[in-house]
Order: structure tokens, then C-alpha cells, then sequence
């Protein structure tokens, strides 16, 4: 038919059953932007949400590779002349994607050096053999640590630990059991409410901060951030523990013989090296670096600075971080970023945020109700769906657009983002233990829903009880 | 000729594995065990990658290593393959990146020629064809069970024949059900009819289906012709010819106690797609294990 060979008809039709999604991405656009525009919304803010829509369902359906979701942002933006070629370039970069980018970097860096064993001997040396110590443990220590260098990466670290633990235990590690059930969740769970910590704990805290500061709205530091978050971190570890040993209480109430053979195993290893305590100084100096520098030089000037000592040292080769960074991802925050800007530049944020406001008020008759609904329980929600960055990069130029203190909003967005307890694909560490095949899609809800509730009305508490109290 | 055996768990691919090695025994072939594991998305691939690279160092497998490390014992187990007599000299499974997203699985201490396992994460449908399509397999065996769509869109989309083990009973005596018509992939189903038969050591019936009262002339000589090709290579078969619709009457002439072979539609990929063929009616419908022949 047409020339083509019947194998090739065959291809053509199994890329149509594959890419639907686009092009019903494709269709839908082409559809809206011949729509009239809505009254109050400018002409380029209607052509900002047709680009919106279509990232948005090409993220969720996962129908072409990111960094493609990414240049499409960029080329649609120029293509319907939303902005110039320049204006999107330098909406594209900010300190925020390089403080992400860093920040990946980072990550591989602090992993390259082997440290998950040493991280080990520190965990079951402070729990002991109690299950439910090693629990406990398991959450404070991936909570504590991935607020400062990310959820990922301490996710990647700990997955083996918990693994080794169950294999110690006599267990299967392919076969899914409350055991495995409660030490896996106590990583993905750790870190998820780890990640609220600190501006490099999540990407999509990052984001909040560009927005902020690019909007006009306010100038938050490292420390601002941690004042700010890191109370409601230290309430939830306990909460965490408890509802997941509640929900998956393990026959195996003590882990004697398993942590012992973790021991011999982390011993062979031999003392922490020069690297390791390079690459721990290294890091402190970044630390150090976001706390007291990240006014003047920016999060990501000194995320960078890290990256380049740890390269200068030798501590990594630059082909162990290209292999290991994802630059996909970075690519999807510059475009979304950009996009957020565009939101708010075209009035489209802003005419969202009206829209919004106006319906959901004759639900909620109340103003503030509808900005705390809007910014915890649908950023919540979104970030299950979507992934917690992609919440952030779209929901935050329009909670800020919302009324009320933006500081307020912006941080109970970025909070909520990442109450990811519900789905796989809400975070990197959910989808950690997921790959592992111990963990089905049914399992994120036995403990998730009453987590969800439960960080709902922790922030619902802090926003109104502590925040208050601190002058921002 | 070529064998990929899909599988992705431990709890239903037995009778896949049979089947497959069945087979592979038989014609000496050339055989690759596919499982295809969950897909990661794209937002934290690189996370999952460091997370496996940081478990090889703690001597813990890669997730999927386990159900290829059970499909080779299994093999083991049940005599379909025996260990070359030099073990290799790994000391824990090794997992070679062979790129395109696969990598090839080397257990602990075995070896054994014209067998491969290999490792895939994805969309089941997506790596199955993939695999097949860049390493040109003649036949894909997967299992049946709640995978009719998947087997639905192999058909459609890949170049192999299929074999779908579809509620395959090791205790069951099974005869083929050869479908035979006038259609151009007709000599390649009744050669494969005889692959099988002598497989599993078991008859064939052939069948000629036809909506009108009298057989047609070409019909009947491609009955002929396969009852001939049946006697050459030493096959017990049977003659049958039925009025009906074909779907219809095939599945009910098969019940649960047949393996039903059928040559490829020969309509256009387009005509498939909008409109269905014959041989994927049979296989949304029959409860038994089916062949369709490309």
C-alpha cells in the first residue's frame, strides 16, 4: 500500500498504539488554540496553559522521553509566541536548575565513594538487634540525610542495607514479606518527609525558592527554609515509625543473627578510608557553604563549588558523573521552570489562581480554606500523579498568584509535595523499592492513606501554630 | 531456528518453560529466556541504576536475577538441559550490560551452550518486540495466563510465530488441531504442525473449516497436501473437514485437550488493525494453547 512494505505499515501502526497520547496531545492543542480566549486571560496566557496541558499529559502518560517533554516546553513557547528565543533561554536557566543540577552531581559524587557500608555500621550500631529499633532507625536516619543531600540518593544507599538485613534474616530477597514491607517503607517514607528539610532535600523546594525570589516575593535562605521545615520533619518520624510498624508488624521481633552477619560483612570493608573522609569534609564545606554563602552566591554557585572539589580531589572522574546524573530530568525543571515563569508573566497564573478561587469559594465559602485546600490536599494529591517537581514547577506559579502571604503558600505547597506515600511514580525512592519487585502498586496505600492524613494535619498545625511565631 | 521464551514470574511460567524447551529439545535451537521486569519511569532510572550498581557490591542480586537463576534450575530439574562439565568460575551472578537495554544474566557456577538469559525493563509489549525484532527470532513461546491483549498485540506487531501456552496441563494428552485453508502461510503452519507433533510425540488433526455445504477444491488439497507431508515425516494424522465458522467451530472442536495451529492472517497489517483477522478471534477465544505460524 503506498510503497511500503507490509513491515513497514506494521511499525507505523504499532508507534500509533504507542504514541496515542501525543497525539491526542497534539490534536487537543491544535483544537484549544483555535478556541476563543476566556475573558480576562491574555492572548499569550491562553497559548501558556495549551503548552501547560500538553507537558503536563505528555509527564503523566510517559509517551516520549523527557528531555523531549523538555525541548517541546521550550519550542512551543517560541513557536507560539509566548516569548522571544532569548526570553526562554534565559527563563531556562536560573540558579535554581543549577542548584539541581549541583545538587544531582552531588549525589553521584557522595555515592561514588562507597559510603552506603559505613552508613550501615552506623544504623544497626545505633538500633541494636530490636526490630522495631531498626525501624525507628531506618526512618530517622534516611529523614536526616536526605533532607540534606537528597531523597535519592539516600534511598539508592540504604536499599541495599535494608536488602542485606533481610537476606541476613534467612529470608528470601524476591519474595515480599512484612519484613521486607516495613524496612522498605521506612526508606521511601523516611525520605520522603526527609526531603521537606532542607532546600537541597527535593528539587521542587528549590523550584519554591526561584519562584519566590523571581516573582518578587521574597529572598529565603538555607537557613530560612530549615527553620521553617525542619520541626515538622522531626514530629513526623516518630508518626512514620509507628504507623508502619503498625501496619507491617514483622514476626521477627528481634534481628540478633542478622545484624551480626551485617557487622562481619561491613568489617571486611575495613576502617573508612581518606576518600570517605574527603569526601564527608567536602560535603560539610557545601553544607556550611548553603547555610552562609547561599545569599550572596547563590544555592547553586555553592552546589557547583562542591561538585568542582570533589573533580579537583579525583574523588570522581567526570565520566562516572555524566554516566550517573540524570540530565534528563535537569533539562524537564529548566523547561518547567520556564514554563512557570511564562505563567506568571502572561497573566495565566494569575487567571488560574481567579478561576480557581471563584469556584472553589462557593464550595468552601471561605477564601483561606480554598488557598489551604488548593496548596496542601491538590499539591498532595498532584504529587502522586505526577511526580513532586512537576507539582511544584506547574502548581507554584499559581498558589502564589493565590492571594494571602506567599511565603505561607509557597512553603505549604512545597511541603505537600512531598507527602508522596500513595503511588510509585511520586518519588525516585518509592520507585527504588518498587524496582526491587518486594513492594506492589496496592502496598503504597495500607500505610500511605493514614500517612497522608496524618502530614495534612501536621502542616495544618504548623502553618497555623509555629509559622507564625517566626518573623518571615 | 531461534526460541525466546518470555517469562516474569516464578508462580506461572512453568508450563511456559515446558513447552518451550520442548520444543528448543527437539529442533536443537538456538533458545533465549526473556524476563522483562517492571518498567522504571524516566524521572528516577538513574536513581534505580545506583541502587542496583550498590547491591552488586553487596553480593545481592539485581531484581529479575532471581526468576532467570529459578527458570535455570527449573530447566535443570527437570532434565531439559544439563551443565556443561567445566563450571564457569564466577563467584556470584554476574549481569553483563549488552546495551539496547538488555543484559545477559551469567549464574553462579553455570554453563551451557545455546542457552542465554536475558534481562529487560519496560513495557512488556515494547521489549518483547524489540527483542524479537533486533535479534530475529523465529518463534516467541509466552505464557497465557490474563495476557490475551498481550498476545493480541504480539501477533499484531511482531515478526516471530507465536506459541501462547495457554492453560497447558504437563498430565494432559494433547492432539493438534492443524487448521489448513488455501492461503500462502499454509505450508509453513503444517510444517510447524509437524515440529510440534514430534515435540511432544503426539497426532494431528487436520481440519479444513468452510462456511459453504461442499469443501472447496483448493481446501481439500491443502489437506491432502498436509496429510502427505504428516505421513513423510512419520506423523499420525487425521482428516476432518467441517462446516461452520471457522472461529467458532475451531474453538469448539479444540475444547481444553488441543494445541491449535493456524498460519498468519493474510490481510493487510491496516485491515488487522481496524478490523481483527481470524486467527486472533481464535486465540481471544479458545482454552488451549495456540501457534499462529508467520
Amino acid at each position: 500500500m503506498f510503497g511500503f512494505s507490509e513491515r513497514s505499515i506494521s511499525n507505523i501502526l504499532f508507534w500509533i498504539t504507542r504514541k496515542k497520547w501525543l497525539i491526542l496531545s497534539f490534536l487537543l492543542s491544535v483544537s484549544f488554540f483555535y478556541f476563543p480566549t476566556p475573558d480576562g486571560l491574555s492572548s499569550e496566557g491562553h497559548r501558556t496553559l495549551i503548552i501547560v496541558l500538553v507537558a503536563l499529559s505528555l509527564i503523566v502518560s510517559e509517551t516520549i522521553p523527557l528531555p523531549a517533554v523538555a525541548m517541546l516546553i521550550l519550542i512551543m513557547e517560541v513557536v507560539l509566541g509566548v516569548d522571544t528565543p532569548d526570553g526562554v533561554a534565559s527563563s531556562f536557566m536560573s540558579d535554581a536548575v543549577l542548584f539541581i543540577m549541583g545538587s544531582l552531581m552531588l549525589a553521584v559524587s557522595i555515592v561514588h565513594q562507597g559510603l552506603d557500608k559505613r552508613l550501615a555500621l552506623l544504623v544497626i550500631t545505633i538500633t541494636g538487634n530490636k526490630t522495631w529499633r531498626i525501624v525507628l532507625g531506618f526512618v530517622t536516619i534516611s529523614a536526616l540525610l536526605s533532607s540534606f543531600i537528597g531523597e535519592h540518593t539516600v534511598g539508592a544507599m540504604m536499599l541495599p542495607v535494608a536488602l542485606a538485613l533481610i537476606r541476613n534474616a534467612g529470608l528470601s530477597t524476591g519474595k515480599a514479606t512484612k519484613l521486607s514491607s516495613v524496612l522498605l517503607f521506612s526508606i521511601a517514607y523516611g525520605c520522603a518527609i526527609g526531603s521537606i528539610g532542607t532546600p537541597s532535600g527535593g528539587g521542587r523546594n528549590a523550584i519554591m525558592i526561584g519562584y519566590l525570589a523571581e516573582f518578587g516575593m521574597a529572598e529565603i535562605s538555607y537557613l530560612d527554609w530549615i527553620k521553617m521545615t525542619y520541626p515538622m520533619l522531626l514530629l513526623e518520624i516518630p508518626i512514620v515509625s509507628l504507623i508502619l510498624w503498625k501496619t507491617f508488624t514483622p514476626s521477627q521481633k528481634t534481628m540478633d543473627s542478622s545484624v551480626r552477619k551485617l557487622k562481619v560483612q561491613v568489617a571486611k570493608t575495613g576502617k573508612i578510608n581518606a576518600n570517605q573522609l574527603m569526601a564527608i569534609g567536602i560535603f560539610t564545606l557545601v553544607f556550611l557553604g548553603w547555610i552562609f554563602f547561599s545569599p550572596t552566591f547563590g544555592l547553586g554557585i555553592v552546589a557547583l563549588s562542591g561538585v568542582f572539589l570533589y573533580l579537583s580531589f579525583g574523588l570522581i572522574n567526570w565520566k562516572e558523573i555524566n554516566r550517573n546524573t540524570n540530565w534528563g530530568v535537569i533539562l524537564l525543571f529548566g523547561s518547567a521552570i520556564s514554563l512557570g515563569i511564562q505563567m506568571k508573566e502572561t497573566g495565566a497564573a494569575f487567571w488560574v489562581a481567579g478561576q480557581t478561587l471563584t469556584y472553589l469559594e462557593i464550595i468552601f465559602q471561605d477564601v483561606e480554606i480554598v488557598r489551604w485546600f488548593v496548596s496542601v490536599v491538590v499539591a498532595g494529591l498532584l504529587t502522586n500523579l505526577l511526580s513532586s517537581a512537576a507539582t511544584v514547577a506547574v502548581l507554584g506559579p499559581i498558589v502564589l498568584d493565590m492571594g494571602g502571604n506567599p511565603v505561607i503558600t509557597g512553603f505549604m505547597t512545597s511541603i505537600a509535595s512531598a507527602f508522596a506515600y500513595l503511588t510509585v511514580v511520586a518519588s525516585p525512592t518509592c520507585m527504588i523499592i518498587h524496582s526491587t519487585g518486594l513492594i506492589t502498586s496496592a502496598d503504597y496505600f495500607k500505610a500511605g492513606w493514614k500517612l497522608f492524613i496524618i502530614s495534612v494535619f501536621l502542616l495544618l498545625v504548623v502553618s497555623l501554630f509555629y509559622w507564625p511565631t517566626l518573623s518571615l | 531456528m531461534k526460541i525466546l521464551i518470555g517469562i516474569s514470574s516464578k508462580k506461572f511460567s512453568e508450563p511456559t518453560l515446558d513447552v518451550g524447551m520442548r520444543i528448543a529439545s527437539t529442533l536443537n535451537s538456538s533458545t533465549t529466556i526473556l524476563d522483562v521486569g517492571k518498567k522504571v519511569n524516566e524521572f528516577s532510572y538513574k536513581d534505580v541504576s545506583i541502587a542496583n550498581e550498590l547491591m552488586e557490591s553487596w553480593d545481592l542480586d539485581r531484581p529479575g536475577v532471581d526468576v532467570l537463576e529459578w527458570a535455570y534450575n527449573y530447566l535443570q530439574s527437570e532434565n531439559y538441559i544439563t551443565k556443561s562439565s567445566i563450571d564457569n568460575s564466577f563467584s556470584k551472578n554476574l549481569l553483563i550490560d549488552k546495551g539496547i537495554g538488555r543484559s545477559e544474566v551469567f549464574l553462579k557456577g553455570a554453563a551451557v551452550t545455546n542457552l542465554s538469559l536475558i534481562l529487560r525493563n519496560g513495557n512488556i509489549i515494547e521489549e518483547l518486540r524489540d527483542e524479537v525484532q533486533s535479534f530475529n527470532y523465529d518463534l516467541t513461546i509466552i505464557g497465557g495466563s490474563g495476557r490475551r491483549r498481550m498476545a493480541h498485540d504480539l501477533v499484531q506487531y511482531i515478526d516471530s510465530s507465536i506459541f501462547v501456552v495457554n492453560n497447558f496441563n504437563r498430565k494432559q494428552t494433547y492432539r493438534i488441531l492443524l487448521a489448513v485453508n488455501d492461503s500462502k502461510g499454509n505450508k509453513k503452519a503444517v510444517k510447524f504442525a509437524v515440529r510440534v507433533a514430534q515435540a511432544f510425540n503426539i497426532e494431528v488433526d487436520i481440519v479444513s473449516i468452510s462456511n459453504k455445504e461442499k469443501i472447496s477444491e483448493k481446501f481439500h488439497s491443502a489437506s491432502l497436501r498436509a496429510e502427505k507431508m504428516m505421513r513423510r515425516t512419520g506423523v499420525k494424522s487425521k482428516v476432518r473437514s467441517i462446516e461452520g465458522d471457522l472461529v467458532n467451530t475451531l474453538v469448539d472442536a479444540a475444547r481444553d485437550n488441543h494445541i491449535i495451529i493456524m498460519g498468519t492472517s493474510s490481510q493487510s497489517p491496516i485491515s488487522k488493525f481496524f478490523l481483527g483477522s481470524k486467527p486472533l478471534a481464535v486465540m481471544e477465544s479458545c482454552n488451549c494453547p495456540m501457534v499462529i505460524v508467520k
